[in-house]
């Protein structure tokens, strides 16, 4: 059975404003999916939506095998959700917050344990909510999201305002529940939080789903390779790449050139066309390509070359 | 029954908060002051149901304002903040959020209204030596239906707005014109119909369209009852010169005030049942 599956999904606001575009995503059971995508890629309006708090324009959405819009009531009872933007009771301690939560859902959890469970110490428990840490709340929220032992967890952006051993902490309930055969759907602005977790990522931009994949099938997708550093002593008049074959992307700053190459051979043919420019190669440096620059080659596909263009 | 689980945090909310307490406070202090104003003022009745009669009318401008502070930011607060994604991540139907804010600030206002007024007929009781339990108590009745109504009608509003800012300028706008203007209305119609403001006696619909407001149909209500008790009290009706239709009897009014609390939720839930909530 699929956990999350979308067909067509599209958000438009006013005439032309689309924040979620023709989108089809399908997330399996058992599965930890990445979502990815920079802040207003429409990662949280896709979740909205799945969650029923915003109604899509055109297009369908199911969590496990129910109707978004229709079967929300079925959806929530089997899903734990941490939303982005949500605001605790700042009156109401950490515990009666999950205790609210366990009457609501009406299961029978003990408060103690999911509140150990996601590192709140009982004396913090006991605290007001609104004296919480940014860092606190999101352990908070996280504690009601797991609140009826879901099958699905829907995280959106569960390690924004984290320190370190929080991000940590997450990674662990996410990785402890998909040992468990449960699902999680979470998205993240950041590649390198999902790396670690995820057995697939779905990276988004400007609504539409631009790539689907594993971290390594993504890597080999987009070809970015190795990037090639040249320190030359005088900036090239007459450097001319585009035509090598492998070569993607082309940056010249000052007296440095770094080249992205997609095929191994290519960066001696980029070193050999440096050498016959006028300018004089002082040092290079080769460098597996970060997976930063991979999410930026998907989100920002025109960045590299448009650089080029400029010092022409 | 998630409503009702909403509907007790609302009512312990209130508690948390000495929203209940600030309510109770407000109220007795008020109306004790209301029940003192004929002895003080000697060209007033200074009977015992008459002060009740001085009391209600001023409850009648008090009580929305109570009931509107109450309930106005029951759901566009929390729309604003965010703890609303994560109330309906927990209980995804917008109808049973609506029914319990409604149900728990009821309960709050019902509450305050109740314990306020009790603790004001004590000192009414120090003062005229007795209180009319009968017509007391239907007055005190008839103060939390009118609570009720208004708590119906921020709750509409707080349902169909988005922000705080926006709920608190509808709600002033709601009071303005029911509470305040709506006099005008059966006011200027008679202006119209006959050219004169009206006199001793008035034609049926005039008593319909005085009592057609939440307040309007409360103060119809509360005559009604204190007539009951007391003939010698004047019922809404003793303005109409000629036969009583049906429009213009207790009951009448009483469906008004029920319209008044239900059409406002029900409208405000049908907005709120559509909205994009980000």
């Amino acid at each position: 059975m699929t956990a999350i599956e979308t067909h067509g999904l599209t958000k438009r606001y006013g005439h032309d404003v689309y924040a979620v575009d023709d989108l089809s995503l399908t997330v399996e059971e058992g599965e930890v999916f990445g979502f990815l995508g920079p802040n207003g890629s429409g990662k949280s309006t896709t979740i909205d939506i799945l969650l029923d708090y915003v109604r899509p324009t055109a297009g369908e959405a199911s969590v496990l095998g129910y109707d978004a819009q229709a079967d929300a009531a079925a959806i929530h009872q089997r899903v734990g959700i941490l939303p982005d933007g949500y605001h605790l009771y700042d009156r109401l301690s950490g515990r009666e917050h999950v205790e609210y939560a366990i009457r609501l859902k009406d299961t029978d959890d003990d408060p103690e344990a999911l509140l150990e469970r996601v590192g709140l110490t009982p004396e913090a428990a006991e605290r007001p909510a609104g004296t919480y840490s940014k860092g606190m709340s999101q352990r908070l929220a996280l504690g009601m999201a797991l609140v009826g032992d879901p099958e699905l967890l829907i995280l959106d952006e569960p390690s924004s305002g984290l320190d370190p051993d929080g991000i940590r902490d997450i990674r662990e309930l996410t990785l402890e529940h998909a040992a468990d055969g449960g699902t999680v759907f979470f998205s993240s602005h950041i590649l390198s939080q999902v790396e670690a977790v995820c057995d697939r990522v779905g990276i988004l931009n400007q609504g539409r789903l631009v790539a689907v994949d594993s971290i390594d099938g993504l890597r080999d997708a987009v070809g970015t390779g190795t990037t090639i550093t040249v320190t030359v002593d005088a900036p090239p008049t007459d450097l001319a790449l585009d035509d090598v074959d492998g070569v993607t992307g082309v940056t010249v700053d000052g007296s440095q050139i770094t080249v992205t190459c997609t095929d191994p051979t290519a960066k001696l043919v980029v070193l050999d066309r440096i050498r016959a420019t006028d300018s004089r190669i002082l040092d290079f440096d080769t460098q597996r390509s970060s997976l930063e620059e991979l999410f930026s080659a998907y989100t920002h596909p025109t960045a590299a070359e448009s650089v080029t263009e400029d010092r022409r | 029954m998630s409503w009702a689980v909403i509907a007790s945090k609302e009512f312990a909310d209130a508690v948390r908060s000495r929203l209940l307490w600030g309510v109770v406070a407000f109220v007795t202090v008020m109306v004790s002051v209301t029940f003192l104003v004929p002895l003080v003022v000697p060209a007033l009745d200074t009977g015992v149901l008459a002060a009740l009669g001085g009391a209600s009318e001023f409850a009648s401008l008090l009580v929305p304002v109570v009931s509107l502070v109450a309930a106005y930011l029951a759901i566009a607060g929390e729309r604003e903040s965010g703890s609303l994604r994560l109330l309906l991540g927990l209980e995804p139907s917008r109808w049973a959020v609506v029914l319990g804010k409604f149900l728990g600030r009821s309960a709050v206002v019902v509450v305050g209204l109740a314990v306020g007024f009790v603790l004001a007929g004590v000192v009414a009781w120090v003062v005229y030596g007795s209180v009319p339990l009968a017509a007391f108590a239907g007055v005190v009745a008839l103060t939390a239906a009118l609570g009720v109504a208004f708590v119906g009608i921020a709750i509409g509003i707080s349902a169909a707005t988005a922000t705080r800012a926006r709920a608190m300028t509808i709600g002033i706008g709601v009071y303005l014109a029911l509470s305040l203007l709506w006099d005008l209305v059966p006011q200027g119609a008679y202006l119209a119909a006959f050219g004169t403001p009206p006199g001793g006696t008035v034609p049926s619909w005039f008593v319909f369209l005085q009592g057609a407001s939440p307040a309007g149909a409360y103060s119809a209500l509360v005559m009604d009852v204190i007539h009951a008790v007391e003939p010698a009290y004047p019922a809404a009706t003793a303005g109409i010169d000629g036969p009583v239709p049906f429009f213009v009897e207790w009951w009448s009014f009483a469906a008004i005030l029920v319209l008044w609390t239900v059409v406002p939720v029900a409208v405000g839930g049908y907005v709120f049942g559509r909205a994009d909530l980000n």
